[in-house]
């Protein structure tokens, strides 16, 4: 009778420390960052589509476009696989990277704003909108990552289940942080001196 | 009455979150056209409603339109999203909802597409439903003849696309059902032992059907089950297990809650369609 109710109880028990919440957290996050992955992908692989039309219109806008393209080298030079998560420090150069092409593409596509034939051109205006719609998804991919990153890591770090995840060797993951943000949000500098004079700027 | 407890206490936690970060609300869904500019008449709204109504019952797609004052101060693309975690329009698994919103002091509108229909409105598409069809009436504060003409032009690239066709509403199991009939296995079998070894076959068995019942119920709250297929689930349990041991077959209370709150259907509502943040939003 007591060896029944102790094989019992160690199963109770067994299933109480959330293992299982472990496992369907993690696998959570996994499938969260292949979503982050693919929206950076679908975003890296309209890049030179972008370039080829604004080229078109403005092809002497040569830095902007320098920085474009080489941000998306950079970016692609970076091995984006699912096990980034559990490197720290690739995770945080993959972030810088992403972070670099997205102000290098908010630059190209303000600069685009003073070419009126560019703007009206119609496979200019659609990548826009792609571009526009993948910025989004990125960041709704982000936040569900985070969001689910958030969860595990409480699982982890909580007491009974904390026992749990180091028995199995659960650790925590990295989340996006404000400190990468503020790398990506930092406003292009304004710079008058070096006034480029070129033949048809401003409307 | 601890299901009632929760959703007040919830809802009391939601508002209070909610005032905390001043957000805009995400109205609730009951409709297919919600507006809370007062800018649509009552007819224009049902015209709208019979058309997408039609159109659901005819290629089980959900569209939702929502016009509201402002979105500020957040994006209308971060409200977009907020709006379509809550509603969940569209097909379980084939999400194929679409969500309008139209900020009308913001001069901004927002086409939420679904992940099923990213294919038939890609991001560009969309763009150009709100830049080109819809914009021009926005520009001209026709209102209702924009909404109308940009839910057409969707209605007419949603039907290219193939789409299993509508079916009845469905019966969702539970998720936690199976979970919680596990759990409750254990716990027949513990309670009992521990019971039967201590008071006795005769009225230990008694106790134990009592605490089972009463376990039941509890688990039920936790995993949002009917508080009544928890108790009899509890109860046949209790009963296969004594049958199963071989004793007299003593049939514990089950404990009498009135609990079990039924949840109120509301006229019209999302079926559980996910959306990844594809779309476009515009401004006039």
């Amino acid at each position: 009778m007591f060896k029944q109710l102790i094989a019992l109880f160690m199963i109770i028990t067994l299933s109480g420390c959330d293992y299982n919440t472990l496992q369907s957290s993690d696998e959570t996050i996994t499938a969260a960052w292949a979503e982050v992955l693919n929206q950076y992908q679908r975003r890296a692989d309209l890049v030179p589509n972008l370039v080829n039309v604004v080229k078109g219109y403005a092809a002497h806008e040569k830095e902007v476009l320098v920085q474009v393209t080489e941000a998306r080298a950079k970016v692609g030079s970076i091995q984006a696989t699912p096990a980034l998560v559990n490197d720290e420090q690739a995770f945080k150069n993959f972030i810088a990277a992403q972070g670099q092409m997205t102000s290098a593409i908010s630059r190209l596509l303000a600069v685009a704003e003073n070419y009126p034939q560019l703007k009206a051109d119609g496979m200019f205006r659609d990548l826009q909108a792609q571009l526009e719609g993948t910025e989004n998804r990125i960041t709704v991919a982000r936040n569900r990552y985070i969001n689910a990153v958030k969860e595990y890591n409480i699982t982890v770090r909580s007491f009974p289940s904390n026992l749990t995840a180091m028995m199995f060797g659960y650790t925590t993951k990295p989340s996006f942080t404000v400190d990468n943000e503020k790398a990506i949000s930092e406003a292009p500098k304004v710079d008058f001196n070096a006034a480029p004079v070129t033949a048809t700027p401003n409307q | 009455m601890l299901i009632k407890l929760r959703y007040t206490v919830g809802l009391g936690l939601l508002l209070f979150m909610t005032t905390l970060w001043a957000e805009v609300a995400i109205p609730d869904l009951s409709q297919r056209v919600t507006d809370l500019t007062a800018t649509l008449s009552t007819e224009q709204i049902a015209a709208l409603d019979t058309k997408l109504a039609d159109f659901e019952a005819k290629k089980g797609s959900q569209i939702a339109v929502l016009m509201l004052p402002s979105t500020q101060p957040e994006d209308i693309a971060a409200f977009g999203i907020r709006v379509a975690e809550a509603w969940k329009i569209g097909r379980k698994n084939l999400d194929d909802g679409v969500i309008l919103i139209v900020a009308k002091d913001d001069r901004k509108s927002r086409l939420e597409v679904g992940r099923g229909l990213e294919g038939v409105i890609p991001d560009a598409i969309a763009k150009r439903v709100l830049a080109e069809t819809m914009r021009p009436h926005f520009k001209d504060n026709d209102y209702a003849g924009g909404i109308e003409a940009g839910v057409s032009q969707l209605i007419g690239l949603i039907e290219g696309e193939t789409l299993p066709a509508p079916s009845g509403n469905s019966s969702d199991t539970s998720d936690g059902f199976d979970t919680f009939l596990i759990l409750l296995f254990f716990c027949c079998v513990i309670i009992d032992l521990i019971f039967s070894s201590l008071l006795g076959s005769g009225i230990g068995a008694a106790v134990s059907g009592i605490s089972i019942g009463a376990i039941s119920a509890f688990a039920a709250s936790f995993f949002a089950l009917n508080i009544w297929v928890a108790v009899i689930s509890g109860l046949a349990m209790f009963l296969f297990l004594k049958l199963f041991y071989l004793f007299g077959g003593n049939s514990g209370g089950g404990g009498s809650w009135s609990g079990g709150s039924s949840s109120s259907s509301s006229d019209w509502g999302g079926g559980g369609g996910d959306f990844g943040g594809g779309g476009a939003s515009d401004s006039w």
